[in-house]
């Protein structure tokens, strides 16, 4: 979400520390409350910080030789491609492949209806589709 | 190939990654249909696992996985029945379904003990509370035996004092017209002061015939009991001041 450790990190402590002044306040805080809270906090991290450059986005259909292309990624190239991702597609992203919660519940989480939950999705993949031609170069057929 | 309907191709976009995550009815259902229709929807679901699989292999920093060598500490506290009992809309609900219950169980209750007659019953009840024994003529029989005077002085016809009742003393008699019972005979007895009331039975208004019941019914009305009965188009009250255990030693046991 942060596309950055250290900031992430410090969302974390933060939301961790709300989390225990709840806890001693006799409000235990739902299954989703540190979940909304983190993300709130991302975005408000992520607002301060230098903003990505604004481009065309480019789509490219879901290739056969996308999981191949995502093995040879790192995980902070991942993060920093969901964190230049405009919200609330960004939250969806990463929510989504968290791979911890039902659509269903990513909807109740940020708050959007399933078509625009499906439309932040499908159009993440294109769009992370697109950037992985570029990044890195399908086998050749 | 058919194009999905646009519900379903949102569901399938948003297809759990793992085919054997537990989804809903209609999760399944457009994960199926994708799966015929979809023709890039095999690759999706690739594409999804290999995402998933990047992502879960994110290191994750050692100041951070400290907090979760016990898990339980960023698990939220669940409430207990006790804590959730106490929740006062939860209270507020139980303490109105609880009202509507009672309410439910008096009306259940005075509909199982009522009878015909069972208002005027009540009317005659608050009679007995008012009524002196100088307002009565003076007698001085057995109450079983007033049945004569009734039929030669009154024609009255079938106002029968119980068996139960007819050997008490009787100390005074009067007979008046109610708007609502008719004639009504009134007996005052000197045993605990009681007074026994006779007077027709309510009569159906299709049929004409009196509306009758079979043994004893009480009534209980500001500290008074009446025990009320009916026979031949006639109703027997006693009342006495007290509970309705003044009676027991008249009464056969239910």
């Amino acid at each position: 979400m942060t596309g950055d450790a250290a900031k992430a990190q410090e969302v974390f402590q933060d939301t961790l520390r709300e989390a225990a002044f709840h806890s001693a306040n006799q409000e235990p805080p739902d299954r989703y409350w540190f979940f909304r809270q983190a993300r709130w906090r991302c975005l408000d991290v992520t607002a301060q910080g230098v903003q990505p450059e604004v481009l065309e986005s480019n789509l490219a259909d879901v290739s056969e030789h996308a999981p191949e292309q995502i093995a040879h990624l790192d995980p902070e190239q991942l993060a920093i491609w969901i964190s230049a991702a405009p919200d609330p597609q960004r939250s969806a992203l990463a929510l989504f492949y968290l791979d911890e919660f039902s659509y269903r519940e990513i909807m109740s989480m940020l708050e959007l209806k399933l078509g625009e939950l499906a439309h932040a999705v499908a159009f993440g993949r294109r769009e992370f589709q697109a950037w992985l031609n570029a990044a890195v170069p399908a086998p050749a057929q | 190939m058919k194009r999905l309907p646009r519900g379903l191709r949102a569901l399938a976009d948003c297809a759990p990654i793992d085919d054997d995550a537990a989804c809903d009815r209609r999760m399944r259902a457009a994960i199926s249909r994708a799966k015929k229709r979809k023709k890039d929807f095999s690759r999706q679901q690739a594409f999804d696992q290999a995402m998933a699989k990047l992502v879960k292999s994110t290191p994750v920093p050692a100041e951070i996985a400290e907090w979760f060598v016990n898990e339980k500490l960023a698990e939220g506290a669940k409430r207990s029945w006790r804590s959730t009992a106490g929740h006062p809309a939860i209270l507020a609900i139980g303490i109105a379904l609880a009202v509507i219950a009672v309410v439910v169980w008096i009306k259940f209750d005075e509909q199982m003990h009522t009878f015909p007659g069972a208002a005027i019953a009540k009317k005659l009840l608050t009679v007995a509370s008012t009524t002196r024994v100088s307002q009565f003529g003076p007698v001085k029989a057995d109450a079983g035996t007033l049945t004569d005077l009734f039929v030669m002085k009154y024609r009255l016809e079938h106002y029968d004092v119980p068996p139960e009742f007819s050997q008490l003393r009787a100390i005074g008699v009067r007979v008046f017209d109610d708007d609502e019972a008719g004639r009504v005979a009134q007996i005052g007895v000197a045993e605990k002061r009681m007074q026994l009331f006779l007077f027709p039975a309510r009569r159906d208004s299709k049929t004409g015939q009196p509306e009758e019941f079979q043994g004893w019914r009480f009534l209980e009305q500001e500290g008074w009991t009446a025990a009320v009965r009916a026979r031949q188009g006639v109703l027997f009250m006693a009342t006495v001041r007290g509970p309705k255990k003044d009676f027991a030693a008249y009464l056969p046991k239910e």
